[in-house]
Formats: structure tokens, sequence, C-alpha cells
């Protein structure tokens, strides 16, 4: 029959994610040469940071909650939350996460687990607060996005031969004196020379990686609630309320900071190449294409 | 949703499943025979509505259609929106057959129209012996029902009654086959 759904396809994002998950897994591939070529310290490096984001997938989600002062919620304590939430998974054909909420004045909300069965969404206190119904669907419908992406299982991977880098670089040291003081240890040499590439490398393109990430959150949020503007209206809301709020309540964690609906400190001049979440402009220039296509007007 | 999918992180909102709506015609008969459940002469489908020309004149129309058929079966609808801003087509009529065509009019014009995604779910509303109300939820996305049984008092449900209600009903119903997704919708207008 008529059109097949109410939007249109973003061929940009899609090319654009991909581009940068493959520069990522070209990174990663020299990373693995270097690391054989090593030898058995490298492999070693590698196992223990395998078990690491092992831990981190199945382990971090509670430890995560209890950082955040979070706490699971029953469709008693929190009924308007679970019921808006019982919704959106019908409409994103989603299993039922766990609700939680934290006890904060900041206005906020994320999303934890490795997979739809084992996820959790949080809001804050602040943003129940702050935002109308739909714009609090809109920003729970980007978090089950999150979801739904598996934002949290792909970026654990991405982050995985980063991380190995990262300990190549901090014990780079033992690798040489490992063997003893003979000068002529060319393969160490060169296996730290990559993983510092590597690690640098990979920051950014998981960076770029995150941002893209965001672009799609926001598009699914879109998609499932079909109220693009709504969730406009409270991204600009919370990024007014989170201006006022003091530098001391910013704890959170970078790797936490990608599954927010808002970064913390996003108010900082950082350079864009360092951040997370895209520049709020663009976020909003996005939905507004989305809600012009709605509206037949694109 | 393929591996590609989620390394892109392409998110499509489900189009509504094979319809199996109408497996609720034959289902209500035994479940007033053998199970005591008496249909309440109403049912209501939910849906989000957009906030666009085209949206609304689809709706329009629909409402149009339905009320001009309404007056040869009788099907009497009204309209609410709800708190959480979605939209409740409630239909009453004391044939329940007409019940259910009334309720596939509306979700296949919205099909038709382009916007099968946009529709929450629909509900067919029945009342036991003792006047308790028991609803069927039909999960348009999955093409599945689940029964829902507010056990009055602060959004309670009596999920031992559900359970037997799935055990009972046996094969007459394509039953959503997980407890997770059997979604609550508290405060029913029917």
């Amino acid at each position: 029959m008529a059109r097949p759904t109410s939007f249109g396809k973003d061929t940009g994002l899609q090319l654009r994610m991909t581009f940068t998950l493959f520069l990522l897994g070209l990174v990663y591939v020299v990373l693995i040469v270097a690391l054989l070529a090593s030898g058995a310290n490298g492999v070693l490096v590698a196992v223990i940071a395998g078990g690491l984001a092992v831990f981190q997938l199945f382990g971090s989600d509670k430890l995560a909650l209890r950082a955040m002062g979070a706490r699971e919620v029953t469709p008693a304590q929190a009924p308007e939350l679970h019921a808006m939430i019982d919704r959106l998974c019908v409409q994103a054909d989603l299993p039922k996460p766990k609700v939680a909420v934290a006890d904060t004045r900041m206005p906020n909300a994320f999303a934890l687990g490795r997979s739809p069965k084992n996820a959790t969404v949080c809001a804050t206190t602040g943003i129940m607060e702050l935002l109308s119904p739909a714009e609090l669907e809109g920003v729970m419908a980007h978090e089950l996005t999150h979801v739904a992406n598996r934002d949290v299982m792909v970026m654990t991977l991405a982050s995985f031969f980063a991380t190995i880098a990262a300990y190549v670089v901090q014990f780079g040291f033992l690798f040489g004196g490992g063997h003893g003081d003979d000068d002529d240890n060319p393969s160490a040499m060169v296996l730290f020379l990559v993983s510092i590439a590597v690690y640098v490398i990979s920051f950014f393109l998981m960076m770029a990686l995150s941002r893209y990430r965001e672009f799609a959150a926001d598009r699914g949020a879109a998609l499932i609630t079909g109220r693009p503007s709504a969730l406009a209206s409270a991204l600009t809301r919370i990024a007014s309320g989170m201006d006022r709020i003091p530098q001391r309540d910013l704890r959170a964690q970078q790797e936490l900071a990608a599954f927010y609906i808002f970064p913390p400190g996003a108010g900082k001049a950082i350079g864009a190449l360092f951040s997370t979440h895209p520049p709020m402009e663009k976020r909003l220039a996005a939905l507004q294409r989305l809600e012009m296509q709605l509206q037949g007007t694109a | 949703m393929g591996l590609f999918d989620i390394l892109t992180g392409r998110r499509k909102v489900k189009q509504p499943a094979e319809s199996r709506l109408f497996a609720m015609s034959t289902a209500a008969v035994t479940l007033e025979m053998s199970l005591g459940l008496k249909d309440a002469g109403k049912a209501a489908i939910v849906f989000q509505p957009l906030a666009t020309a085209d949206f609304t004149s689809i709706v329009d129309d629909m409402e149009e259609v339905l009320r001009g058929t309404g007056e040869d079966t009788g099907t009497e609808i009204e309209k609410t929106d709800d708190a959480f801003g979605y939209r409740w087509m409630v239909l009453s009529d004391d044939d329940f057959e007409d019940l259910v065509v009334g309720v596939n009019v509306i979700s296949q014009a919205l099909q038709d129209g382009g916007y099968g995604e946009r529709i929450l779910c629909a509900v067919f509303a029945f009342r036991d012996e003792q006047d308790q109300a028991v609803y069927w939820i039909y999960n348009y996305k999955r093409g599945t029902y689940y029964p829902f049984v507010p056990a009055g008092g602060d959004q309670r449900r009596d999920n031992e009654r559900e359970l037997r209600l799935r055990a009972q009903i046996g094969n007459e119903l394509p039953i959503e086959s997980e407890l997770e997704r059997w979604f609550p919708l508290w405060g029913i207008p029917i």
C-alpha cells in the first residue's frame, strides 16, 4: 500500500558508522599482529584484558547502578514510569527491562546491560521533575533504543583492543625489561609503539562511534514515539537545567557517560573530537529533519 | 535484527505481525460457555496519534466510515486521549463479532495509510460471574493475545488468574509465550 514507514532512511549515518567500525577493525588487526609477533607476553596481556572485558559485560551493571545511587523500583513505587516504559516496550517490541531511579537533582537518564534481556534503564528524580510526560517518554525511548541497539555490548567490544593497547603502554617497561638488558629486543619496542598508536587512534574512533550511536538512539526514539520534537524539547530543557548543576555533581565516569541521554560536563569547552555525545545543535537539527519527514515537508 | 544492524545501530519500528486478531471471535464463545466470562460489549484499540495533517485526515476518514457502518451494525465509537498521549478508540456493541470487525477496520485503515507501527494494542473487555473485569490484550507487533486481570488496589494484577486463563483457553488464542511481554495497561476505560 502507501508508504511502508513514516520516516525515511538515514543512509549517511549508516555509512559513517560502518566506515568508523571498519577503521577500528583495521587498527585492531595491526595491534593483533604486533601482539602475536611479540610472543607470550602479548598473548598474556590479551587474555587478562579479555577477562576484564567479560567481567565488565557481566558484572558492571550493579556496580554502575550503585555508583549512581540508583535503586530498582517496582511498578507500585513508580507507576507512571513503569506504565510509560511498558508502552514503549510494546512499540519497540522489546522485553521489559529493569527500571531504576537515582535520587539526584541532576536531570539525566541512562541504560545499562549487555543484551535486551539483561537491561536496566534508569532515570533520575531530577529528570522526572523537570520534563513533561511526552518529553520524558522521548528520553526513555532514547535509552530503550540504546538497549535495543546493544550499545553497551558494542562499545565494550569496540574498546576491547584499546584496553589491551593501554595495558601494553602502561607495562611497556616490563616487556622490555623481561629480556634482561640486551638492547636488541625489537619486537617489544615495535609492540610498544604500535600500542601507543592504536590507543590514540582507537580513542578518537570510539568517540566518533559513540556520537554516531547517540544519533542512532535519538532517531530510534523518534521512530518509537513518533514525536521527534518532544525529544528535541527535552534535550534543550535538560541542557539548560544542566548548566545550573554545580561541578562537584559531575561524578560519572567516562564509560558510563556514553550511555547518558546527556553527557555530564557538556558545558565545558572540550573539543568535539573528544566528546562521547554530538553537539546539541546537531542533535536538534537531526531531530528537526525527522519531524519534517514526518510532516511531509522535507 | 541482524548483526550488521546491531553494529550500525539501525532501528526500525516493527510493523504489525500477520493479523490473528480474529481468533478472538471464536475464542469469545469458549470464554463464555466454559469459563463463565461474558463479554462486556466493549473493545478498544490504542494508538499513538501523530500530530501531522496526513495522519489526522486518515483518522478522521476512518472515523467517518465507522460511524457510517455503525448506523447499520449499532456500533458506537468514543475516543479519548490518555495521560500518556495515546488515543483510545472505544467501540460499544452488543454483538461481539461487530466489535472485532470494528477494531480490525481501524487497524486496517492505519496500516493502509502507512502508520501500522503506531498501533499499540487492542483490548477486549470481559466480566466474570462476580462482575470482575478481565481483559484480553492483543499485541499487534507480535500477533499475540495475553490476559490482563487488574486485582483492585494500587496497580496490582492477579497473576494467578491470568496464568490459569492461559491454561484454560489452550490453543484457541495465539497466546504470547514470553511472560515478560504481558505488559499491563492500567486505567483501561472499558
